[in-house]
C-alpha cells in the first residue's frame, strides 16, 4: 500500500452556458441551461513515503481540481482516494493536520499583519508544541532567507518574499505530505532557486512526499525524479524524466550549415527547415533512419561548413504532448 | 476544550492587531455605523412627536422595542461576521483555506472574524435606546423580568444568527445572497422598528411565521410592556423567543451541514 492512493477518480462540475445578447440574457434568468464539464476523468496514482512528484499539465487539465480532491477539499463524484490511511474527504479533520498545501495563487497570511503573526496563528490552529514550532521557524526562517522580513506587514512584501512565507506557514506544523500548486508562478530567477533548493532539501532531510504543480519545466527538473502529466482531465504519462524522452523524444535534430545557398532535395521521412540562406534543419526519428547514413547523404553530396545533432529538450516534448503531436496518446 | 479557548484568543487578538493598524478608520466607522442608524430613529422621533402615539405605543416604548432590534444585531454580528461576509469568501476561494485546517468549519468562520465596528455602532445605539427608554416605559426591573430580559435577548441574537446562517449556507448553492439578504432580512427589518399590530395581516404573517422578526423585539416587549394590542395574538408567543431561537438555529445548523457537501471551490 503506497502513502497516496488515488484510484480511478473522476470530477464533473456543472457550470452554466451563458447566452449572449438581451433575449439570452432573460433567457439564463428564467430557462438556466447548464454544461457538464469533466475535469478529471478516471485518474489513478500512487506515491510512495518520500517521492518528489511532479505533476504538470496545460491551464485547466484538472491538476487543482486533482489538488483538491487530493486535500479533501473536494469530493470525487467516482473512486477513491486513500492517503496515510485516511479519506481526505470524509475524515476531514482528521486528516488535514497531516498535509500542508501551498496554493501559489492564493495567500494564507494575514494581509495587514506582520509575516510572524500569522504562523503563530497557524501555530495555535493546528496545535503545535512550542518547541517544534521554535525548531521550524528557525530552521525555515534561515533556509529560505527570511530573517529580513519576517516581522514587517505581509502587504509591504515583494511576491518572492511573500511566497517563501507562504511555504513556511503550509510547513509549520511538520506535515508528512505536502501539495504545491504552483509556488513559483510569477517568481524571479533567483527567487524560483531558493524555492526549489529548499524543496529538495526538505524531500531529501525530512522525507517529506510531495507533489508539485507548475508550468515551468525547470522547477521539475530540478527537483523531481517523476513526472505526472494530465491533459484533459486523464493522465497521459507517469515516469520518470529522463522517460519522457525515450517515450516522446525519439526524433533528432540536425541543423546543417552549407558552404554556399543550399539548395536541397527532398530525403525520404526526413522533416526539413530553412533557418537561413545557407543553413537548414533536419528532423527525423532514428527508427526511420540511422544517422550516419543521413549525414552520408548529405556530406557526399554537398558542401558543409559545419553540423549540430540535438535531440528536443524536454519543454518542446512536453509542448508536443499538449498539442497532441505525439504518437500514441 | 482549554485548547479550543486559546485558539479563540489567538483569533481576537489577531483581529485586534488587524484593526489597530488602522485606527482613525476604526473609530470612524463605529461612528458611522451609530450616526446611520440613529438617523433613522431620530426621524421617527419627530414624525412621532405629531402623533404622540401609535396603536397605543408611545415614542419611549417605541425606542425600547428599536433598542431590542439593535442590541441583539450588535451581538449576533460579533459572532456571526464570516456568516454575513461569506459569500465573498466563497467566491475568491477562501474558504478553501477553512478546509485545509484541522478545526470545524463554522467554529473556524465564526471565530476568524469579527466586525466590531458594526458591534459597536450597532451595540452601541442599542444600550443608548435602552438606557433611555427602560426607566420610562414602567417595566418593574427585578430579578425575573431581567433573567426574561436576558432570554429574549440571546433568543433574538439566535434567531437572527440562524438567518445568516441558512443565507451562508445558500451561498454554496447560488455563490453571492446579498440581494436575498437584502429582501428577506433588511426589508423586514425595517418593519420591526414597529408595533407589527399597525401592519396588514401578511406583513404580520410574514413577521411571526417567515422571517420572524416580532420574537425578536414585538413578543419580548410585550411581555415586558403589556400593551392592549397583544389581545390579538396567542398569549404563549411571549415565552417562545428562546424556543424559536434555539429551533431556527437548528435547523438552519442542519441546512448548512448538508449544503457543505455541495461545495464546488472555485478555479485557479
Amino acid at each position: 500500500m503506497s502513502l497516496i492512493e488515488v484510484k480511478d477518480i473522476s470530477k464533473t462540475f456543472k457550470v452554466s452556458k451563458r447566452r449572449g445578447g438581451v433575449p439570452g440574457m432573460l433567457a439564463n434568468l428564467f430557462v438556466p441551461k447548464f454544461e457538464r464539464k469533466e475535469a478529471v476523468k478516471n485518474i489513478s496514482l500512487s506515491i510512495e513515503k518520500g517521492e518528489m512528484v511532479g505533476f504538470i499539465g496545460p491551464n485547466g487539465a484538472g491538476k487543482s481540481t486533482t489538488i483538491k480532491m487530493l486535500s479533501g477539499i473536494l469530493y470525487p463524484d467516482s473512486g477513491e482516494i486513500i492517503v496515510d490511511g485516511f479519506i481526505p474527504y470524509k475524515q476531514r479533520k482528521n486528516y488535514v493536520g497531516r498535509i500542508g498545501v501551498v496554493f501559489g495563487q492564493k495567500s494564507q497570511l494575514q494581509w495587514d499583519l506582520p509575516v510572524i503573526d500569522s504562523f503563530e496563528l497557524l501555530k495555535a490552529i493546528y496545535r503545535v508544541p512550542d518547541a517544534v514550532y521554535q525548531k521550524n521557524l528557525s530552521r525555515f526562517t534561515e533556509m529560505l532567507d527570511m530573517g529580513s522580513f519576517i516581522r514587517q506587514p505581509v502587504r509591504q512584501l515583494s511576491l518572492g518574499q511573500r511566497m517563501r512565507a507562504d511555504i513556511v506557514a503550509a510547513l509549520i506544523h511538520s506535515p508528512e505530505i505536502v501539495f504545491f500548486d504552483e509556488p513559483t508562478i510569477g517568481i524571479d530567477v533567483v527567487g524560483k532557486e531558493t524555492i526549489r533548493s529548499f524543496i529538495r532539501e526538505l524531500n531529501e532531510q525530512d522525507k517529506v512526499t510531495m507533489l508539485f504543480t507548475t508550468h515551468d519545466m525547470q522547477d521539475i527538473e530540478k527537483t523531481c525524479k517523476r513526472l505526472v502529466i494530465i491533459d484533459g482531465g486523464t493522465k497521459v504519462y507517469d515516469g520518470t524524466l529522463g522517460g519522457i524522452r525515450e517515450q516522446y523524444g525519439t526524433s533528432r535534430q540536425l541543423d546543417v550549415e552549407f558552404a554556399g545557398r543550399a539548395e536541397i532535395a527532398p530525403i525520404d521521412k526526413v522533416e526539413m527547415e530553412t533557418i537561413d540562406e545557407n543553413k537548414k534543419r533536419f528532423i527525423f526519428e532514428n527508427r526511420d533512419i540511422q544517422i550516419n547514413e543521413l549525414m552520408n547523404q548529405i556530406l557526399s553530396r554537398y558542401q558543409v561548413r559545419d553540423i549540430n545533432i540535438s535531440e528536443p529538450d524536454i519543454e518542446s516534448i512536453i509542448r508536443k504532448i499538449y498539442n497532441r503531436e505525439v504518437d500514441g496518446i | 476544550m482549554s485548547d479550543v479557548f486559546k485558539l479563540m484568543g489567538v483569533y481576537a487578538k489577531t483581529t485586534a492587531k488587524s484593526w489597530f493598524q488602522y485606527r482613525v478608520d476604526a473609530v470612524l466607522k463605529s461612528l458611522a455605523v451609530f450616526l446611520r442608524e440613529a438617523t433613522g430613529i431620530i426621524v421617527i422621533w419627530f414624525t412621532l412627536l405629531k402623533f404622540d402615539q401609535l396603536n397605543g405605543w408611545d415614542i419611549y416604548e417605541m425606542l425600547f422595542l428599536f433598542s431590542l432590534l439593535f442590541l441583539t444585531y450588535g451581538i449576533m454580528i460579533i459572532f456571526f461576521t464570516g456568516l454575513r461576509d461569506f459569500g465573498r469568501t466563497v467566491r475568491d476561494g477562501s474558504f478553501d483555506r477553512f478546509l485545509l485546517r484541522p478545526r470545524g468549519l463554522l467554529f473556524q468562520i465564526i471565530f476568524v472574524n469579527s466586525d466590531w465596528f458594526a458591534a459597536i455602532g450597532h451595540g452601541g445605539l442599542g444600550i443608548t435606546l435602552f438606557l433611555i427608554s427602560a426607566g420610562k416605559v414602567g417595566i418593574q426591573w427585578n430579578l425575573a423580568h431581567a433573567v426574561y430580559y436576558l432570554f429574549a435577548v440571546a433568543g433574538g441574537v439566535l434567531i437572527q444568527g440562524a438567518v445568516f446562517l441558512v443565507l451562508a449556507a445558500l451561498n454554496i448553492y447560488l455563490l453571492e445572497t446579498n440581494s436575498l439578504k437584502e429582501l428577506l432580512y433588511w426589508n423586514m427589518r425595517k418593519f420591526a422598528g414597529y408595533p407589527i399590530s399597525i401592519f396588514h395581516k401578511a406583513i404580520q404573517f410574514i413577521m411571526i411565521y417567515v422571517m420572524p422578526f416580532a420574537f425578536v423585539n414585538y413578543f419580548p416587549a410585550q411581555y415586558l410592556l403589556r400593551k392592549s394590542d397583544m389581545a390579538q395574538y396567542p398569549e404563549i408567543f411571549l415565552y417562545l423567543t428562546p424556543a424559536v431561537g434555539i429551533g431556527m438555529y437548528l435547523l438552519a445548523y442542519l441546512f448548512w451541514r448538508f449544503s457543505i457537501r455541495y461545495y464546488k471551490s472555485s478555479g485557479n
